[in-house]
């Protein structure tokens, strides 16, 4: 391994705190999944458009292939891994599970990021909305159509049990 | 038109992949953990068409972590050349380095590749190896390509025609002369690519002490694909395993065994060293394999009705640089299956296939996509050249239920499928009749509503027959195995290679039907060929019929060996009907079924710990293996009905309402078949309105990025609605049929049928996709000034 330029990092990822040396060049996506082995976080495009890569930070979403590992320190990333807890499926996983919202599940982590973070935002989207919302995120495998029924299903759950 | 007579197949379980792929913890070539594994980035051609004349790799093996730079002369010591010569008559064979020495044939042809300590440094030292040129004129258009005097895409060939196929069955030209009008229609589709979400990789781990390479790739032909990469590597097939775990979609882009690949299994062995390679979007926009693009023209020959009495065909395939596959291979199947439901016995065809200096083509989910807008659409303009209603066409042509099997003019025998109930179906739940009506009130309103319709008959499951009868060398039978463990949990597996279709569930429910036990006691084993057995994978349609199909039979086999077990133990005589069912032994008494005391776990633990007590002569344990070839070609159908509005100002096309009737016989798993159907029309939407790969006049790509590639979002496609119906075929176990690729067939027809009934008004033809706004705009603007020029 090439030691020029290696950093020394601490990064709060899913509530834990990891020291991590890295290139400052190096993009949260690598780190997470090489340094850190969340391999959750998929790489689709490598620039910004695919939506795979998608992570939360301060409760907001992020490609995680457009963000330096270095930029986030001091800031709190939440990854796919984080989600169901004690082996529990979340309300939106559940949804996506039964609404048949995924095949392939490589743009899945992606889409369950941004969509947790959203129907926090929104909780009574209409369709409409949530297309635009899930226009962030490529699936190839789905036509969409059970991943829409998927999150408005779970925003109607989530809303009558929170 | 039910499946009611099954236990398991046809129940609406949800997936068992999911859970993995829910939390992060799917397993992708990617995620494979490798210490120490060295990362390898290729060095890409800038040009089209150019020759090498030298290679110097000095600068970039000066940096810190780079450990080789290996060129094509490197890789043609430690590997065989792929030939690629079926004997096909007008195919032309052509072979094909590991990595080019002499010249590169596309803007991306790999030329080198860097190993070293990671990826971000391989990708430095990539752009600091040094390769010298020499430009070459490109090929970047089939006429160009035809051209007398063209350059030469492959030195080794007389010329850039790959493959030149031409049939006549009857006498079409006979019918033209008969017929009240001939009516001439064309056709262009453009150049698309797959475009998993997950790009191509591999990871290469060479065992020098048993001398055995382990590669981690998304493939999903894992057997037909070890046999390729063994013997390019001069190794024995039982020195190579693959394994592909989970795949992140494959569409066809995932079977072939590409140059990258090849080069990463030949340096891990070299170096002794585990290799990895994961491609970046931009290479597989650039450099992974690519699909459609043709001309086509149709001659219909019709009476005063419309009713057809000869068809021809012609098309002109853009084949790319290379072969992966024979060049016939895709183009060829569209001019066997074109007629589809259409009474037709006078017919021809003239298909060429040309090389250009682009990306190579591969198959690409539905390879004969554009046969049912070229039938379609040849219909529809035959009715809008005689002011007839296209509805009333299509069934003035449409084969009835009594024709039924028919043999189409090329020989393709057509049974157990329904185009006319589909169609009945879907135009029923559209409401034509009102929609013609509303279409007419809103042209008034200088509104541009319109209605295509798309009858589609998939070819899904290509037999070996087939492939015989077609002179392609290879099989379509597949293989399983099924073990009935001591405690009574079932393993199966299949040869088939996932890439996210849901066959863990899908194949669960053939094994429970076969076996009769229950969906949860079944675990289906992929994407290992140290596991599964050698199957022909995951292609076409074929998974359905070829992989649920062996394994039904497989289960069959091991339910009446297991009841062969429980009527010895139960001292019954052998004409007392015996089944399993939810893994419980059943005796029929009366009109009956009753339980027995025994369980599947009582006669397994029977069968391999105590087999002294079997019946006389039975072998211990519960093992079972089975390979099925299915029929020479089995088919699906649907009828898709697609309404749309164009936007005149700007050429806009809105999806209205989406209708699809499709009967694809018994099904497995409806929910796996749903997302199918859904999936499949997304792409064919996608693909219409927006997908196109260019290349400029000079062979650069300009489409490198997906802000340039564009594939259709959330917002863009319709919901769908779908009217199942489930004929079974009478000659496949359980009557499966196969499906998956018929709705990208039918979302093409119908969306471009629609558009051009929308602006039929205006006199325009829509003859081209992508139906973008600017070619439509066009379109609407020439029709304008022209319609005004007349008035």
């Amino acid at each position: 391994m090439s030691e020029t330029g290696l950093r020394e990092l601490t990064l709060t990822v899913n509530g834990r705190n990891h020291a991590v040396r890295a290139q400052p060049r190096k993009l949260l996506a690598d780190v997470l999944r090489e340094d850190l082995r969340l391999t959750g976080t998929h790489v689709g495009c490598e620039h910004g458009v695919c939506g795979a890569c998608t992570v939360l930070v301060d409760g907001q979403p992020l490609r995680s292939c457009l963000t330096y590992a270095v930029q986030m320190e001091g800031h709190e990333v939440s990854t796919i891994e984080s989600v169901a807890t004690k082996g529990r499926l979340s309300v939106l996983q559940q949804a996506l599970h039964e609404a048949h919202g995924l095949q392939c599940g490589f743009c899945t982590p992606g889409i369950v990021m941004t969509f947790e973070a959203f129907l926090r935002q929104h909780p009574d989207p209409s369709e409409a909305e949530v297309r635009e919302a899930l226009a962030g995120n490529l699936c190839r495998c789905t036509g969409y159509q059970g991943i829409v029924l998927a999150i408005l299903r779970a925003a109607q759950q989530m809303r009558t049990e929170p | 038109m039910g499946q009611e007579n099954f236990h398991y197949i046809g129940q609406h379980a949800p997936r068992k992949e999911d859970y993995r792929f829910l939390t992060g913890q799917g397993r992708y070539v990617d995620d494979v953990e490798v210490p120490g594994a060295l990362h390898a980035c290729f060095v890409r051609s800038p040009h089209a068409h150019a020759r090498i004349k030298s290679i110097d790799p000095g600068l970039a093996l000066k940096i810190d972590g780079v450990v080789a730079v290996f060129t094509g002369q490197d890789l043609a010591q430690w590997t065989t050349r792929q030939r690629m010569a079926p004997p096909i008559e007008g195919l032309q064979p052509m072979e094909m380095d590991a990595l080019p020495i002499d010249k590169v044939r596309f803007q991306g042809d790999p030329v080198a590749c860097v190993i070293a300590c990671d990826r971000y440094v391989a990708e430095d030292a990539a752009e600091l190896v040094q390769v010298d040129y020499e430009l070459l004129p490109a090929v970047t258009d089939m006429w160009q390509a035809m051209a007398p005097g063209s350059p030469r895409v492959d030195d080794a060939l007389p010329s850039n025609l790959l493959s030149h196929q031409q049939a006549s069955f009857g006498d079409p030209s006979a019918r033209k002369r008969e017929a009240y009008r001939v009516v001439e229609s064309t056709f262009s589709m453009h150049r698309q690519t797959h475009l998993p979400i997950e790009t191509r990789g591999c990871v290469a781990l060479w065992d020098a002490g048993r001398s055995h390479l382990t590669f981690h790739v998304g493939n999903q032909v894992p057997h037909p694909y070890r046999t390729t990469l063994a013997a390019r590597l001069r190794l024995a097939e039982s020195q190579v395993t693959i394994i592909s775990q989970d795949v992140g979609g494959g569409f066809g882009q995932k079977i072939a065994l590409y140059r990258e690949e090849l080069v990463v299994a030949a340096a891990a062995r070299q170096l002794g060293q585990a290799v990895r390679w994961r491609e970046d979007r931009m290479e597989n926009l650039l450099a992974s394999s690519q699909a459609r693009e043709d001309f086509c023209r149709t001659r219909a020959a019709v009476d005063a009705d419309g009713k057809l009495l000869g068809l021809e065909l012609e098309i002109v395939e853009d084949f790319g640089a290379y072969s992966f596959y024979p060049g016939n291979y895709l183009a060829r199947v569209v001019a066997m299956i074109l007629t589809g439901p259409y009474k037709v016995q006078d017919y021809s065809y003239d298909v060429r296939v040309v090389l250009s200096n682009k990306v190579a083509n591969g198959p690409m989910r539905a390879p004969m996509a554009i046969t049912s807008w070229l039938m379609e659409g040849t219909l529809d303009a035959v009715a809008r050249a005689l002011g007839q209603d296209p509805l009333a066409v299509r069934r003035l042509n449409m084969l009835s239920a009594h024709e039924y099997p028919y043999s189409m003019a090329t020989g393709e025998v057509l049974e157990d499928i329904t185009p006319r109930q589909t169609l009945d179906a879907a135009v029923e739940a559209i409401d034509y009749d009102s929609f013609r009506r509303s279409q007419k009130a809103s042209l008034a309103q200088s509104r541009y509503l319109g209605l295509g319709i798309c009858t589609v008959v998939e070819s899904t499951t290509y037999g070996s027959k087939f492939y015989k009868s077609a002179g392609i060398p290879g099989s379509g039978h597949e293989a399983a195995w099924i073990r009935i463990e001591p405690s009574g949990v079932v393993n199966a597996s299949v040869g088939l290679g996932p890439t996210g279709q849901g066959y863990e569930t899908s194949l669960s429910h053939a094994v429970a039907e076969g076996l009769g036990v229950p969906l949860t006691q079944v675990r289906v084993l992929l994407g290992n060929t140290d596991i599964a057995p050698y199957g022909m994978g995951s292609r076409g349609a074929r998974g359905g019929t070829a992989g649920g199909g062996t394994l039904v039979l497989c289960a069959r086999q091991a339910q009446s060996h297991v009841l062969a077990i429980a009527r010895h133990q139960l001292g019954l005589a052998e004409d007392v009907p015996l089944r399993m069912l939810d893994a419980r032994v059943q005796r029929k008494q009366e009109d009956d079924w009753q339980d027995t005391r025994l369980s599947l776990a009582d006669i397994a633990r029977q069968a391999y710990l105590d087999p002294t007590s079997l019946p006389a002569g039975m072998s211990p344990g519960l093992e079972f293996h089975q390979t099925y070839d299915p029929p020479p070609m089995t088919y699906s159908n649907s009828t898709h009905v697609c309404e749309v509005e164009v936007m005149a100002e700007t050429g806009a096309v809105h999806i209205r309402r989406y209708v699809v009737a499709e009967d694809c016989g018994t099904v497995l798993s409806p929910v796996v078949v749903e997302g199918q159907q859904l999936g499949a029309i997304a792409m064919g939407l996608s693909g219409t309105l927006f997908e196109h790969v260019e290349y400029d006049a000079n062979g650069q790509n300009l489409t490198g990025t997906l802000a340039d590639y564009l594939v259709a979002t959330a917002c863009e496609l319709p919901h769908i609605q779908i009217l199942s119906m489930h004929t079974p075929n009478r000659r496949t176990p359980a009557g499966i049929k196969g499906m998956a690729e018929g709705g990208v067939m039918g979302a093409i027809g119908a969306l471009s049928n629609a558009v051009a009934d929308a602006l039929a008004p205006l006199g325009v033809k829509v003859e081209k996709q992508p139906l973008t706004p600017m070619y439509l705009r066009a379109l609407i603007r020439a029709a304008t000034v022209s319609n005004k020029e007349t008035a």
